[in-house]
Parts: structure tokens; C-alpha cells; sequence
């Protein structure tokens, strides 16, 4: 009875990460995160100008990744 | 769960898939539910990541937990960086997913729904995944190398410029279809071609207002952007509703293919914020938000299937496109069975992104799944419509002729009565003046997918809001396809041209960046172009000439990791990737030798040519066979590389087995993980 409890639990606690991995995903595959690192290791804050130097660190990658068919 | 049990469930999964494929399968002259073609696939793909993509992991490639991996021990925060597998999972399947599984099972479903289902989950759990599943992690174990790079190393010098040549054919050859597409689509559709004019302000404003007004924040931009986009769809019909704009935009189809082609020149060369990057978030976001809701409409509705399981077409004589069901099926769908490209994705971001060596399995084989189930749901929307509709919309005029009456007759005459009144009424009901002779399989794919969502959301009433928004969601998809390959084609001209003259390869240097961009939209113009002018428009040259070249990639790619396979000393597996080279080789070879020998002059082009060049001497009819003779040369060139790459590989294999090489991989060194570390305390 104890074990299908801790597995309910676990259960239960998988499907509640569920939105934040969701969300982080679409931050992930959006390039959010990708900014929030960028500022993260330049200890910079979000503005304009460190927005438009991330794009010009960021376009090399950007356009060099494939899209499939 | 007690291991009992768990037998217990995966016999009852393999029970109900066993059932579910003989119900689609033996099925004849009765229609059946999509729910069928639904529970075999989910039946199959739990079996396969259950029990044969463990034994790969476990026997094959040997994932090990404790092995750090490039992401953690490059970890810059920029290119290497440990990601929650599942994020990884939703970046790598939104960066494999495009139209390709869209469109390819809408064509091969004049077959009838059955060898286009059988190919998608067959193919699928034994190539397609598989290959997906161990390039990533052939990558992974060398710091995230490109195919190219593993391709030269481990096969030799011959591997690399193959694999070079490949992935620049399938670009070129890949733009050039896809745009000719888009042109099929929204040739004489002012609504369509409307709403996709409308989405390149509406990119223009997102770049804007992301790097002025709200820099960071995409998804808020994305959201904007689609807003934008829905209402340049309500837009489009006050558009064709009105005489004078409708003018503007009611295009011929040589007239939208240069639009395209100046658009895609013009794309490839202002900067990249501007408009790649929003136009490729607008898609990725109407992409996403897409595939879900027709998963959703299609388990809502579970509508039934008018398709027949086989077609007399079978016999090779269809008018989508000619050929048997071997090897044409085989080609036609790649992208929701077996794609080369996926290859490229494997050993490109994803490698970079992996936290764990075991994650590998999820995302390179589970994420393949999941395109494999797109393309399950877009054989689905083909084969939804009554079959005569399916063929009205999808037989050229040069098979079925140019009067309505006509293609009704002949279409009716083939077993699929339709009548001239029924399309009529259909193309009204959608916004459109006419349905026929739209080739490419985008059309049928929106009709279906129109059909199940206004039967699950607003009825009758908005199916042609639903119709132009699946127009869009496709034309889109492409049109950003169109950006970033001719973008990445343009970088690897430079890249190759930097070692002519330096100056070349630089990807700042304007010239260099006008030169490049002209050769690639140039090379896939020309494609276009051409498909345009084919009086047996275009799909029927330039489709399987794409299915080969996507499949000659994935040859290359299984080449690649049969040879490492055997290398690492266990060629006793070796069939897991040798099985599905085998299978691609027979398949790519026979198709180029039926497109470039074939007598039939509708398969064949030097036949084509022959039958051309015994007509008139006209100035078209030069430009014809010129073209015809072209893409046999094309195929003939793909296919002897190919055949280089297989017998360097072959030798390679022989070499290492017989001992007389020693055997050896070009992995990185074993460093332990911090992450194993961490999680045993």
C-alpha cells in the first residue's frame, strides 16, 4: 500500500512539472533561454542594447542551424 | 509494478497493434475509422522505444550514464549548454518537423492509405528512429561533429565530399520543390496569396518590435505575430471579395515563382533579425500550435476514411505521380519514414544540448516517433476525402485535361465518381474559384485538415477560414524553409569557397554575400522554374527526385554509423543500421534507375525527352528536354557518389573484420559525468 502511495506521489509530482517544463521548452525552442543565459554570463540586464548584441552573438548559430524538410 | 503485470500490459499493447494493423491491412471494401491507423501507430511506437530502441541503447551503442557528456564539459552558456531532456525532446522535434510529413503522405495516398501507413510506421521504428538515435549520439560522443566531419573522419576523405555534395543537392533540389508548392497553392487564390503577402510585413514589424520595443521577449512576439497572421486570414477573404484588390492579387503561376524567387534572394541577404528570425519563430509557433490541434481534431472527430486501402494505381500509372508502389512509395514519403536531413539535426544543435548520454534515446529515437505520427495524421487528412475529390485536386491537367467537365469525367471514368458541380461547390465553400490541378499535395492536405476542423470547430460555416489557415500554416512552414535553407546553402558555398580565395568565405563581406545568395536561389529558381513549366506540373519530376536525394543523405548517414558500429567492435549488431542501409540502397537505386531509363515517359526522363524530342522543334520543347536531361544527370551524379561512399564504406568494413585495419573510433575521451555524480549523492 505504501509503495502505490510513493508511486502516486511520484505521479503527482511529475505531472505538477509538467506546465514548467512545458514552458521551458517553448523559452528553449523561442531563444528566450538562450538570452537569459547570454545576460546571465555577461552579467548584463535586458535592455536594447545587450537585446541586439545577443542577436549579433546569437545569428551565426541562428542561421547555420537546418530547418528539416 | 510486479513484473507479471508489466508483461501482462505490453502483451495486451502488442495484442491490440497486431489487431489494429490486420483491421487497416485486410479491411476491403469497407470503410474504416482513422482511429485504426491512430491505435496501430501508438501500438507500434510504444513496442519499438520499448523493446528496440532499449536493445540499442543497452547492446548496440552501450549508453553510459557516467560518461560526461559535450554540454557538460564544454558548458559556455552559448553552444554547449545541459538541457532538461524533455526541452531538448521539444527543440529537437520542432527543428525536424517541417512540411515534408505533410505532404509526402498526401501524395503517396493515390496509392491508397495502406502502403504509405505500412511504410510510415515500418520505416520509421526501423530507420528512421534509428538513424536519428545514433547519429545524435555518434555526435555526442564527439563533442557534437556534423555528419560531415564523422563522415570524413571515420569513412575517409571520399565520405566527407559525398556527404558535402549530398546535403547541398537535397537543399537546392528541396527549395525548389517546396517553393513550387507554395506556387501551387496559392496560384489564382487572391485570399491565399493575400494572407502569406501579409506575412512578411507582419515578420518585419515582429523584428522590429523585438529588438526596439520589447527585446527578448519571443514568445510575446509570437503570440503577437500570430495574432497578426489570423487576421490577415479574415482579411484575405474581404480581399477576394473585392474586385479590385482581388486583381492584385490573383497571380499565374510564372508570375508568384518569380515573386518567390526575389523574395527568397532578398530574404538570404538582409539581416537576420529582421526577418528570418521572426518569420522562423511565427512558424515554429503556428507549427507547434497546429500539429497539436489537428492531433486533437482527429482523436475528437476520429472521422472516417473514404480512401480506399489499395488504388488500381498500384500498378504504377498514378496521376499524382508515376510509378509502382516499388520503390515510389519508398521516396515519396522520406521525411515521416526516413529523412537524411534529420541527420543533419542530429550531428548540428541537439548534440550540444544533450545533459545525459542515456537522454540520447528519447530525443533522437522518441522525437522521430513523433514526426512519424504527424505524418500518420496528415495520411489521415488525405485520405478523409472522397477519393474523386482527392484526385481532382492532385491530377495535373495535362493527365485529366483543363475543363472541369473534363477532369470530372476522367477522374469518374477511373472509378472515383466526382462531378464538375460537387468541386465547384467544394471550391466555394473553401473561398477558392477552382480546386483543380492543384498539384503538391498542399491543397488536399488543407482541405482534409479544413474538413476535420470545422466538423470539430464552427461547421460548415468557417471551413474556408479553416481551408486559408492551413494554406498559411503550410505556405509559411515553407516559406521559412525557403529562408533558412537558402541561408545555410549560402554558408556552405562560402565555407567551401574560402579555400579558393579567402576573401569568399568571409560572411560579412557583401559581395561575397550577393554572389553566394544568387548561386543557391539561382540553383533552386531554376528547379522552380521549371516545375512551373512542366505541362505535368512539376511534382511528377521534381517530388521523387527529392525523395531520392533526402534518402541518398540517409544512405550516407547509415553508411557513416554501420561504419562506426563496426569499428567499435560490434559488427555483430551492425544490422541494426546495415538492415535499413540495405533497404534505402535498393530503394534509391532502383528509383534513379526507373527516373533516369524508365520507357514509360511519364516515369523515365531521357524517355520523356525522347517522346518530346520526336514533336515539334519548338523553342519549349528544347527548354523540356533540356530539363529532363538535367535532372537524369542530377540523379545519375547523386547516385555515383552514393555508390563511392558504399564501397569506400564496404571496403572500410572488410578491412577492420579481416583484421587487416586495426579497428579503432575517433570518440573523445571518457570523462566521468558531475551529473552521475550528483545523483548518486
Amino acid at each position: 500500500m505504501n509503495s502505490w502511495n510513493s508511486k502516486f506521489q511520484q505521479l503527482a509530482s511529475r505531472l505538477k512539472s509538467c506546465p514548467a517544463i512545458f514552458t521551458a521548452a517553448l523559452r528553449e525552442i523561442f531563444d528566450e533561454s538562450a538570452y537569459a543565459r547570454f545576460l546571465a554570463r555577461n552579467r548584463l540586464s535586458a535592455s536594447r542594447v545587450s537585446y541586439a548584441e545577443f542577436l549579433r552573438e546569437h545569428e551565426v548559430a541562428k542561421v547555420r542551424r537546418p530547418r528539416c524538410c | 509494478m510486479p513484473k507479471s503485470l508489466r508483461i501482462l500490459i505490453w502483451l495486451a499493447v502488442a495484442v491490440l497493434g497486431a489487431f489494429a494493423l490486420a483491421t487497416i491491412a485486410l479491411h476491403r471494401g469497407e470503410r474504416i475509422n482513422a482511429m485504426w491507423l491512430v491505435v496501430a501507430a501508438f501500438c507500434t511506437y510504444g513496442l519499438a522505444y520499448r523493446f528496440y530502441s532499449k536493445f540499442i541503447a543497452a547492446k548496440v551503442l552501450a549508453l553510459d550514464p557516467q560518461r560526461a557528456t559535450p554540454a557538460e564539459r564544454l558548458d559556455n552558456g552559448r553552444d554547449f549548454v545541459p538541457t532538461n531532456k524533455w526541452v531538448v525532446f521539444g527543440h529537437h522535434f520542432a527543428a525536424i518537423a517541417g512540411p515534408g510529413p505533410l505532404v509526402g503522405p498526401v501524395l503517396a495516398a493515390q496509392f491508397g492509405y495502406l502502403p504509405g501507413t505500412l511504410w510510415i510506421l515500418a520505416g520509421a521504428v526501423l530507420g528512421g528512429c534509428v538513424q536519428d538515435f545514433v547519429i545524435l549520439l555518434f555526435s555526442v560522443r564527439r563533442d557534437g561533429k556534423s555528419l560531415t566531419e564523422m563522415a570524413r573522419e571515420e569513412v575517409g576523405r571520399l565520405g566527407g565530399l559525398v556527404a558535402y555534395v549530398a546535403i547541398i543537392s537535397i537543399i537546392v533540389i528541396l527549395l525548389g520543390v517546396a517553393a513550387l508548392i507554395v506556387v501551387n497553392a496559392l496560384k489564382n487564390s487572391p485570399w491565399g496569396a493575400f494572407t502569406i503577402a501579409m506575412t512578411i510585413p507582419i515578420a518585419l514589424f515582429m523584428g522590429l518590435y523585438l529588438r526596439r520595443l520589447r527585446p527578448g521577449k519571443v514568445l510575446e512576439t509570437s503570440v503577437l505575430g500570430f495574432i497578426l497572421v489570423m487576421l490577415a486570414i479574415w482579411g484575405g477573404q474581404w480581399a477576394s471579395q473585392t474586385p479590385r484588390v482581388a486583381g492584385w492579387f490573383t497571380l499565374t503561376a510564372p508570375t508568384l515563382a518569380l515573386l518567390i524567387i526575389i523574395y527568397g534572394f532578398a530574404a538570404s541577404a538582409l539581416p537576420v533579425w529582421l526577418l528570418l528570425a521572426p518569420r522562423d519563430y511565427l512558424s515554429t509557433f503556428v507549427k507547434l500550435g497546429t500539429i497539436a490541434l489537428l492531433a486533437l481534431g482527429i482523436i475528437a472527430l476520429h472521422p472516417t476514411l473514404h480512401m480506399p486501402p489499395l488504388t488500381r494505381f498500384i500498378d504504377g500509372s498514378g496521376p499524382v505521380f508515376a510509378g509502382n508502389i516499388f520503390p515510389f512509395a519508398f521516396i515519396t514519403i522520406a521525411c515521416g519514414a526516413i529523412s537524411g536531413f534529420h541527420s543533419l539535426i542530429s550531428s548540428g544543435t541537439t548534440p550540444k544540448l544533450i545533459r545525459r548520454e542515456t537522454e540520447t534515446r528519447m530525443v533522437g529515437y522518441g522525437a522521430m516517433m513523433a514526426e512519424s505520427m504527424v505524418a500518420i495524421m496528415a495520411m489521415i487528412a488525405a485520405c478523409v476525402l472522397q477519393p474523386g475529390t482527392y484526385f481532382a485536386i492532385n491530377s495535373p491537367a495535362g493527365i485529366v485535361g483543363q475543363a472541369p467537365e473534363t477532369a470530372a469525367a476522367t477522374i469518374s471514368s477511373w472509378g472515383f465518381p466526382i462531378t464538375a458541380t460537387e468541386m465547384h461547390s467544394l471550391a466555394q465553400a473553401v473561398g477558392e474559384q477552382t480546386l483543380y490541378n492543384r498539384t503538391g499535395g498542399a491543397p488536399a492536405f488543407a482541405v482534409g485538415m479544413a474538413h476535420i476542423f470545422s466538423n470539430s470547430l464552427g461547421g460548415q460555416a468557417v471551413m474556408a477560414i479553416w481551408y486559408h489557415f492551413a494554406i498559411m500554416f503550410e505556405a509559411l512552414f515553407i516559406l521559412t524553409v525557403l529562408d533558412a535553407g537558402t541561408r545555410v546553402g549560402r554558408f556552405m558555398v562560402q565555407d567551401a569557397l574560402t579555400h579558393v580565395w579567402k576573401p569568399l568565405g568571409r560572411t560579412s563581406w557583401y559581395p561575397s554575400i550577393l554572389a553566394t545568395s544568387a548561386l543557391i536561389v539561382g540553383a533552386w529558381g531554376y528547379f522552380l522554374w521549371q516545375g512551373v513549366k512542366d505541362p505535368l506540373g512539376g511534382i511528377n519530376s521534381l517530388w521523387p527526385l527529392f525523395g531520392i536525394s533526402n534518402q541518398l543523405l540517409a544512405t550516407v548517414a547509415l553508411c557513416v554509423a554501420t561504419t562506426i558500429i563496426v569499428k567499435m567492435r560490434k559488427a555483430r549488431y551492425a544490422a541494426v543500421t546495415l538492415t535499413p542501409l540495405l533497404w534505402l540502397v535498393a530503394v534509391t537505386f532502383t528509383a534513379s534507375w526507373h527516373k533516369m531509363f524508365d520507357p514509360n515517359p511519364r516515369i523515365g526522363f531521357l524517355a520523356h525527352a525522347g517522346q518530346l524530342a520526336m514533336g515539334a522543334a519548338t523553342a519549349a520543347n528544347s527548354r523540356l528536354i533540356f530539363n529532363d536531361r538535367l535532372d537524369a544527370f542530377v540523379t545519375g551524379v547523386l547516385i555515383f557518389m552514393v555508390a563511392l561512399i558504399l564501397i569506400e564504406s564496404a571496403f572500410l568494413w572488410l578491412s577492420v573484420l579481416s583484421g587487416r585495419k586495426q579497428a579503432g573510433v575517433k570518440e573523445t575521451a571518457f570523462v566521468p559525468s558531475g551529473f552521475a555524480a550528483e545523483e548518486q549523492g
